[in-house]
């Protein structure tokens, strides 16, 4: 989790407008889910590993982590999905080419698709996302909630790592009764600091004439029209050149 | 259980999120309200919010071999009541996926339906259920949370047999074989859920009663216990 949120902070394209990076990633992820992943899906891929790695300086071990994280959901489902069953008469299970193919499309699919999504989370800060968020007309209230979010999440994982690693060196973890124990205690006494915690901050943000509204500063993005262009041109090329690969193929 | 990015068909993907869209709404409208009406309830929603991230991102006792993690929606919807949850599960779910990488944008609406609509609501229903019924609040909180996570995960498993339907038996057949995969390590884990739910709940009537007070939402079940 710090390693993603440490290189969105740190990457090269950090100070880029946010729009240059999700327009072109957001389109991608759209022409995946639209078109036939077979030639389009191996296309975003390499499109997005490369402007990850190459263009925005992220490691590639990182980047490959992110891709795995679905990797258990996923093949998961192959199976699931290349195995039919048939209740005609008893159980009956078969492997059909058809599903053969759902599941090898579907597994490229995702991962195109999740590629797109981690160009995005490893190049644009948590914060960056937020701001747009009121554009669409969600309310100030519930934005200032997800960066309060966002900060406390980090206040607490630090304190549940340490209440973890205490506990395990006091072999509380090492049975499974005691596990659930250890883990609800550990759960428990975290809920307890966080309430603790949230009582602390309004009492502090009341000294200080809070009135439900906290005022931070923005930072300032310049658009650029040329990055944006060369994003918008990349999804034109994937998308007109896995057309022309579909039409090749069938 | 995430669904994936990318793993639904668009259709879908965008069929659940209209479908989970008028919940959340629904439930910023309500918390939005309650903020404006008293603003220390943001910082307490704040802490909650980020409690339940972190709690989701602890590894649970492996018991079958396969490590994975607590949903909290059991806890959540006890703690906070289903209404509140909607909104505060799509935060959550939704930094799931841009910090953890687990889940993701396109299937944001489907994940939010089984794990911020339906699991809080079910956990809900039958805690007051079984509360209403007299049953101990040990083994309504364990039901609650067990079966929670159970519809959680029968909600996802509907969810994937409607968009992929096997060419033989339909998506009923979709369903079973779905089910029938995960059973083994979800059946387990919801047992632990349920048990991990009651250790919390039992710390924090112990320990805690001041701050189960302050959580003046829909959960007097917990809190009158906590005060007696």
């Amino acid at each position: 989790m710090r390693a993603i949120d440490h290189h969105a902070w740190t990457n090269r394209w950090r100070d880029w407008h946010p729009a240059e990076k999700l327009l072109p990633a957001g389109s991608l992820l759209i022409l995946t889910l639209m078109l036939p992943p077979l030639t389009t899906a191996p296309l975003v891929l390499t499109g997005m590993m490369v402007a990850t790695v190459r263009g925005a300086g992220v490691p590639l071990q990182t980047l490959l982590s992110v891709l795995a994280a679905p990797a258990a959901f996923l093949l998961a489902g192959i199976p699931f999905l290349a195995v039919s069953v048939d209740f005609a008469e008893g159980v009956n299970l078969h492997l059909s080419a058809e599903g053969l193919r759902l599941a090898l499309t579907t597994t490229l699919r995702a991962l195109a698709a999740m590629s797109c999504l981690a160009f995005l989370i490893l190049t644009t800060p948590l914060t960056d996302w937020i701001a747009p968020l009121r554009r669409i007309g969600v309310p100030a209230g519930v934005v200032e909630l997800i960066l309060l979010i966002y900060r406390l999440i980090f206040v607490f994982f630090e304190r549940a790592l340490t209440g973890h690693q205490a506990q395990t060196a006091r072999l509380g973890y090492s049975r499974v009764d005691r596990s659930v124990r250890s883990l609800g205690l550990l759960a428990g006494n975290l809920f307890q600091r966080a309430l603790a915690q949230a009582r602390r901050l309004e009492i502090g943000l009341m000294a200080r004439g809070y009135t439900g509204e906290l005022r931070v500063l923005a930072p300032k993005h310049v658009l650029s029209r040329t990055r944006l262009a060369a994003g918008l041109g990349l999804v034109g090329l994937v998308g007109a050149t896995s057309g022309l690969l579909a039409r090749g193929l069938s | 259980m995430h669904i994936t990015e990318g793993f639904l068909p668009p259709l879908h993907a965008a069929a659940w999120t209209a479908v989970s869209l008028p919940f959340v709404v629904a439930s910023a409208w309500r918390i939005n309200r309650l903020m404006r009406d008293q603003p220390q309830i943001k910082l307490l929603l704040a802490a909650s919010g980020a409690f339940a991230f972190v709690i989701s991102a602890l590894k649970l006792p492996s018991v079958t071999g396969s490590c994975s993690h607590a949903t909290g929606t059991g806890l959540g919807a006890i703690l906070f009541g289903p209404s509140v949850m909607a909104l505060l599960g799509t935060i959550v779910l939704a930094f799931q996926a841009l910090l953890l990488a687990h889940g993701g944008i396109t299937t944001l609406g489907a994940n939010v339906f089984s794990m911020a609509i339906v699991g809080p609501w079910v956990a809900y229903g039958l805690l007051r259920g079984a509360r209403w019924l007299n049953a101990p609040l040990a083994a309504s909180v364990f039901l609650a949370a067990m079966l929670g996570d159970l519809a959680t995960y029968s909600a996802t498993a509907g969810q994937l047999a409607l968009a992929f339907p096997d060419p033989a038996s339909g998506w009923v057949g979709s369903f079973i074989k779905f089910v029938g995969v995960f059973a083994p390590t979800q059946l387990p884990l919801a047992v632990v859920e349920g048990l991990l739910t009651v250790a919390i709940v039992n710390f924090l009537r112990e320990y805690s009663g001041d701050e189960l007070q302050i959580l003046k939402f829909p959960s007097q079940t917990v809190a009158v216990e906590a005060r007696s």
